[in-house]
C-alpha cells in the first residue's frame, strides 16, 4: 500500500514526503544534520537527549523531532541562533558530571559524546560543583561498566528489552543520580553484549576488549559471523595479527543484523589467535605413534602415498570424504570436487546436525528473509529454540511480535524463553514434533495427533484457524527435531492451506551451523550416507577417510572407536580434537578471519567472508588443501590460488549459485538470495502415509517439564571454539559473582575444573 | 701576463685572506670542544623522548595511543595493557597503562607533536642527542630506554638555565 504524500517546508525549502514520517528522519534524509543520542530507529520513542529539538511553526516552544510525526504543510527550522543555543545547553548539563577521562576510556575515538562535544561543546566547563564520583566496575564477565560516563540516553535498556526480551539492565535512582544499573548488582543475562555495542558513551564496555587497543589503530574487514545460521554481518578489527575485537556496529557495517550480534559473534573470536591452534602439518607414522610436526611438502606427500596406495588396493568407494558445515562454501566445493574427480566416490556428507535434504527436495514456498519476519504477520515456531541456537532470529520474532504486532505460535515440547512473547503455545510430549506436522498437514489425523502430542485437539484446530485465516506473511520455523516426512510435508504446507489474497507463506529452517545451507546447496548432504552411517562403515566399507573439520559430539557417542578402525585418516582442523586423535595426518586449517569465501545462511543469503589477518603460522585455508592433495594425486584444479576462482567455478556447477561472483555480493547491506529452486505443488501423499504411520508408532509416554531452560543453557556451553574464550568458562559454569566487582571477575574466580569438564561434555 | 705579476697578485691574495684569519683569532670563540666539554642545549631542546612517572614512581603514560596518532612519521608503536592490581602496586597511574612503547629513531623527525598530543604530560623530549648505533635495528628504543627511570643521561650536555642567553653566544660571530 503506497503512503499518502504530504508536503514539509524544512528551512524555507519545500520537499514531499510520506505520510506518517518520522521528522528527524524526513530532515535526515534530506540532508539537514540533527544531532541526536536517545533516538534509535526500530526502538521505542525516549525523548530525553533534548539535543534533536527544532522549531515548528504554530507550536509552543521547541519540539523534540525525534518524536514528531510530520503532517501536510507542516513548516520546520533545523537551524537557528535560539536551537543552536537550547543544543549547546543540553550539552553543557551533559557533561556536568561527566568525568573527562577520555585518554583511558575504551569509547574514544568512537565516542558519539566526543563527537557531538566537537561540534556543540563549550571550551570551558562552567560548572564549578563537585561532580558525582562512581568507581568503573564489572557487570559480568564480559560488560564493564562506568556509571560516570552515562548521559542516560537509555538506547541500552530499551535494546535489552525490545530485541533481547531480558529486561537485565533499567536506569535506578532519581536526577543527577540515576545510574544504569542491573538487578542484584550481575547481570545474568544472554551476555549478548548489544548493550555496549549501542551505547553511544564509554559507560558500558567491551570486558574483553577492554583496554586493549584504540579504534582507529584496527583495520577492519567486514566479513560474516562464524557460528550459527543466521548469518550476522560483523566488522573484524585487527591489529598487528591478531583479532582484537569483533563489532556490528552500521556505521562501518549495515548488514541483515544491524547493530545486534550475539554473545558467540561478538565475544567469541579469541579463538583464532589462541595458542592451542595447529602450527605445521602433522603425521602419525605409525598406529599408536605421536603426531609428528612435518613441512608442508611432507605431508602432502605422504598423504598422497597413502592415498593412493588404499586407492589402488580397494578402489574409490573405500574412501569417504567429509565436508563441514562450518567452513565455506569454497572449501566444501573442493571438497565434493575431491571426492567425485579425484577419488571417485558416492560416499561424501557433512558433519551436520541434521539433514534439511527432504525439506529442499519439496520446498513449496519461498525462504524467509530476517526483514520479512521482522514485519510477518503470523509466525508459525516448531520444535526449535531460537534464541539459543539462531539468536538473530530470535530477536526477528520479539521484535515482530513487539513492535510489529505479530501472531506468534509456537509448538514446542519444553516451555522455551519465547513462549512470553508467544499468543498461543502448545506444550507437546518430547519427540512428537512430527504429529504436530502432521495435524496441520491433514486435517484428518488431527485426532490422533492430538492424542500423541498429549494437547486438546482444539488447540490445533484453533493454529489451523490462524493460518487459514491468516493476512500477510506467514512464516513458518522448524527446528531439527522434524524427520524427512514431516520436513517435506512442511516445505508443502502453503498448499496444504492453498492460495489466499493477501497471505504469503515462507519458510524458514533453523539450522545450526554457520554454512548449514551451504552444505545443502553444495549437495554434500545428498552422499550416500549420513555422518552416522560413515562412521559406522569406517573400517568395513571405508578404508580411508578425509575430513575437513571434525565430527560432532552427537555423532562420536557410542562410536568413539570408529575412526581407529580406519587404514588411513586425514584431517584438517584448527586444534586438536576427538577427530584429530585418531588421524594419521592433520592437516593445519585457517580460521574464518583468515581466508576468502562465502557463508550461505538460513535466509539463503550468500554472504562473504573476508580475510582480515594472514594465516596462522603454517596454516591454509583448507580448499586450498584439497586442492593441493588433489595436485599430488595427479589432478590439476585450477583454482590458481584463489578463492575466487573456486567461486566463479563453484556458481557455474551449482544452479542456485548461478551468476554469482564475489563483486556482486560485495554489498552487505544488500545480501543475494541464492535462487533455490521452488518445486511447486507435489504428491506428498506417500509421505503423508509414511508420516501417519510413524506417528502411531510413537510411545504415549514421554514427561513434559514445566522448567523454561535458564538463559544460555544452549549459547554458553563450551565447544571446541567458544571454549578458548576465558570467559565462557565462568559463564558455562553459571556465571558466579564475585566478591568484588571493581576487579575483572577472570582474576578473582578460578573455575572449579570439574564443573568445566561438565560444561564441556555439554557442548559440542 | 708576466711571472713576476702573477706573483704579485697571488701574494695580495695571501694576505688579503690570513688577515681575516688573523683578525678573528683574538675574538671570542664559539666552537665547542665536544665532547672533551659539554654542549649546552637550551630547555626547549627536542632530543630523545623521554617517559616520565609520578610520585610513587609509576608511569604516567595511559595508553591512549594519541602521541601516536598524531605522529606524521608514524614512528610510535603502543600496546595497551590492562593492570587489575591495587592503584599503590599498578605499574601505572591508571589501569590502562601501555605494556610496550616503542619509538623508532630511524623516522622520529623530532617535530614534538607527541610531546603536544600527550593528555598526561607523559611524554616529552629530554636532551640525549647521541643517537648514532652501528646497527639501524638498534635506532628502535623501547620503554627500558625511553622511561626517564631508565634513560641514562650523556655527559656531554648542560641545559642552559631558563634565563641563560644561549642564542646570542652563538650569533655573536
Ligand atoms: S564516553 Fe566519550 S566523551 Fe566520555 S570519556 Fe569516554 S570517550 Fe570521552
Ligand atoms: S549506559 Fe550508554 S546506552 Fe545506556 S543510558 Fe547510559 S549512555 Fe545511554
Ligand atoms: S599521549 Fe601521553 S598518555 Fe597518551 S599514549 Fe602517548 S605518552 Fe601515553
Ligand atoms: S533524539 Fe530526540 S530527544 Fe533524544
Amino acid at each position: 500500500m503506497p503512503a499518502e504524500l504530504i508536503k514539509v517546508t524544512i528551512n524555507g525549502q519545500e520537499f514531499e514526503t510520506d505520510k506518517g514520517a518520522r521528522l528527524i528522519d524526513v530532515c535526515r534524509e534530506k540532508g539537514f544534520a540533527i544531532p541526536s543520542f536517545c533516538y534509535y530507529a526500530d526502538l521505542a520513542l525516549q525523548a530525553s537527549c533534548r539535543m534533536c529539538l527544532v522549531r515548528i511553526e504554530k507550536m509552543p516552544k521547541l519540539q523534540t523531532s525525534c518524536t514528531i510525526t510530520c503532517t501536510d504543510g507542516m513548516i520546520v527550522t533545523t537551524e537557528s541562533e535560539e536551537i543552536e543555543k537550547a543544543q549547546r545547553g543540553m550539552v553543557e548539563f551533559l557533561l556536568a558530571n561527566h568525568p573527562l577521562d577520555c585518554p583511558v576510556c575504551d569509547r574514544g575515538g568512537e565516542c558519539e559524546l566526543q563527537e557531538m562535544v566537537f561540534d556543540w561543546g563549550g571550551l570551558e566547563e562552567r560548572f564549578t560543583e563537585k561532580k558525582n564520583y562512581a568507581p568503573e566496575k564489572f557487570l559480568s564477565p564480559i560488560v564493564a561498566n562506568d556509571p560516570q560516563r552515562c548521559i542516560l540516553c537509555k538506547r541500552c535498556t530499551r535494546v535489552c528489552d525490545e530485541w533481547m526480551g531480558e529486561d537485565a539492565i533499567e536506569a535506578g535512582g532519581r536526577g543527577s543520580h540515576t545510574v544504569i544499573g542491573t538487578y542484584g548488582g550481575w547481570l545474568n543475562c544472554s551476555q549478548c553484549g548489544n548493550c555496549i555495542e549501542v551505547c553511544p558513551t564509554g559507560t558500558l564496555l567491551d570486558a574483553t576488549y577492554r583496554h586493549q587497543t584504540r579504534p582507529w589503530e584496527l583495520s577492519r574487514t567486514i566479513s560474516t559471523c562464524t557460528f550459527c545460521s543466521d548469518g550476522c554481518q560483523l566488522s573484524v578489527g585487527s591489529r598487528g595479527g591478531e583479532v582484537m575485537r569483533v563489532v556490528a556496529r552500521d556505521r562501518y557495517v549495515n548488514g541483515l543484523n544491524g547493530e545486534f550480534l550475539c554473545i558467540k559473534g561478538r565475544f567469541a573470536h579469541p579463538f583464532v589467535n589462541h595458542e592451542e591452534r595447529l602450527r605445521t602439518p602433522l603425521i602419525r607414522y605409525k598406529k599408536g605413534g605421536k603426531l609428528i610436526p612435518a613441512t608442508w611438502d611432507e605431508a602432502i606427500r605422504y598423504t598422497a602415498a597413502k592415498l593412493r596406495a588404499v586407492l589402488d588396493a580397494h578402489g574409490g568407494e573405500s574412501v569417504g570424504v567429509v565436508g563441514s558445515p562450518r567452513l565455506t562454501n569454497e572449501a566444501n566445493y573442493a571438497l565434493l570436487k575431491f571426492a567425485r574427480e579425484v577419488v571417485g566416490t558416492n560416499n561424501y556428507t557433512a558433519t551436520e546436525a541434521f539433514s534439511l535434504v527432504p525439506f529442499f527436495e519439496n520446498l513449496g514456498a519461498p525462504l524467509a528473509t530476517h526483514k520479512d519476519i521482522r514485519h510477518a504477520k503470523t509466525i508459525l515456531l516448531i520444535g526449535g529454540e531460537p534464541e539459543e541456537l539462531q539468536p538473530l532470529t530470535g530477536r526477528q520474532i520479539r521484535q515482530a511480535v513487539r513492535n510489529g504486532g505479530a501472531k506468534l505460535v509456537i509448538i514446542n515440547s519444553v516451555p522455551i524463553r519465547l513462549k512470553h512473547a508467544a499468543s498461543q503455545f502448545i506444550q507437546i510430549r518430547p519427540g512428537t514434533e512430527d504429529a504436530a506436522v502432521l495435524a496441520l498437514a491433514s486435517k484428518d489425523d488431527a485426532g490422533v495427533a492430538a492424542r500423541k502430542l498429549n494437547v486438546e485437539a482444539g488447540a490445533l484446530e484453533q493454529v489451523r484457524q490462524h493460518l487459514n485465516d491468516a493476512q500477510g506473511d506467514v512464516i513458518v520455523m522448524f527446528g531439527g527435531e522434524l524427520g524427512a516426512e514431516a520436513q517435506s510435508l512442511l516445505a508443502q504446507l502453503s498448499f496444504t492451506f492453498g492460495e489466499k489474497e493477501g497471505r504469503r507463506f515462507l519458510l524458514h529452517p533453523l539450522p545450526l551451523f554457520n554454512n548449514s545451507l551451504g552444505v545443502h546447496d553444495l549437495g554434500l548432504m545428498g552422499g550416500a550416507l549420513n555422518p552416522l552411517e560413515i562412521l559406522d562403515a569406517a573400517g568395513a566399507q571405508l578404508r580411508a577417510m578425509y575430513v575437513a573439520g571434525s565430527f560432532l559430539r552427537t555423532h562420536l557417542e557410542g562410536r568413539e572407536d570408529a575412526l581407529s578402525k580406519l587404514d588411513f585418516l586425514v584431517v584438517q582442523e584448527l586444534f586438536q580434537t576427538a577427530t584429530t586423535e585418531h588421524a594419521d595426518v592433520v592437516f593445519p586449517a585457517a580460521s574464518f578471519a583468515e581466508v576468502d569465501g562465502t557463508y550461505t545462511n538460513n535466509d539463503g543469503f550468500v554472504q562473504r567472508v573476508r580475510q582480515s589477518i594472514p594465516p596462522i603460522h603454517q596454516s591454509k585455508p583448507d580448499w586450498m588443501i584439497t586442492a593441493m592433495l588433489a595436485d599430488a594425486l595427479g589432478t590439476d584444479f585450477g583454482f590458481q590460488m584463489s578463492s575466487s576462482a573456486v567461486f566463479l567455478e563453484l556458481a557455474k556447477q551449482i544452479p542456485a549459485y548461478e551468476g554469482l561472483r564475489y563483486p556482486l555480493l560485495k554489498d552487505e547491506s544488500n545480501p543475494v538470495q541464492a535462487r533455490h529452486a521452488l518445486v511447486g505443488q507435489r504428491d506428498v501423499s506417500a509421505q503423508l502415509v509414511e508420516l501417519r504411520s510413524l506417528v502411531e508408532g510413537i510411545e504415549e509416554t514421554g514427561e513434559t517439564t514445566t522448567q523454561t531452560p535458564p538463559v544460555g543453557h544452549e549459547l554458553f556451553k563450551l565447544g571446541t571454539l567458544t571454549s578458548k574464550v576465558p570467559q565462557f568458562h565462568l559463564l558455562a559454569a553459571g556465571n558466579p559473582e564475585p566478591e568484588s566487582v571493581l576487579i575483572s571477575p577472570l582474576y578473582q574466580i578460578t573455575i572449579d575444573p570439574a564443573l568445566r569438564d561438565e560444561a564441556a561434555v555439554a557442548g559440542d | 701576463m708576466s711571472i713576476i705579476g702573477d706573483v704579485i697578485e697571488s701574494t695580495k691574495a695571501i694576505i688579503k685572506g690570513m688577515s681575516v684569519t688573523f683578525a678573528k683569532i683574538p675574538q671570542q670563540k664559539w666552537t665547542v670542544q665536544y665532547p672533551e666539554e659539554p654542549v649546552t642545549v637550551q630547555p626547549r631542546y627536542r632530543g630523545m623522548h623521554l617517559l616520565h612517572v609520578d610520585e610513587l614512581g609509576r608511569e604516567k603514560c595511559v595508553a591512549c595511543y594519541l602521541c601516536a596518532a598524531a605522529c606524521p612519521s608514524d614512528c610510535i608503536y603502543i600496546v595497551a595493557a590492562d593492570d587489575p592490581r591495587a592503584p599503590t602496586e599498578r605499574t601505572g597511574v591508571d589501569e590502562r597503562y601501555a605494556s610496550v612503547y616503542n619509538i623508532d629513531y630511524g623516522r622520529c623527525i623530532f617535530c614534538g607533536f607527541c610531546v603536544e598530543a600527550c593528555p598526561k604530560d607523559a611524554i616529552t623530549h629530554g636532551y640525549n642527542f647521541e643517537l648514532s648505533v652501528y646497527n639501524r635495528a638498534d635506532l628502535l628504543k623501547t620503554k627500558d630506554d625511553l622511561l626517564i627511570t631508565k634513560q641514562k643521561q650523556s655527559l656531554n650536555y648542560r641545559v642552559a638555565f631558563a634565563d641563560e642567553d644561549v642564542d646570542s653566544e652563538y650569533k655573536e660571530v
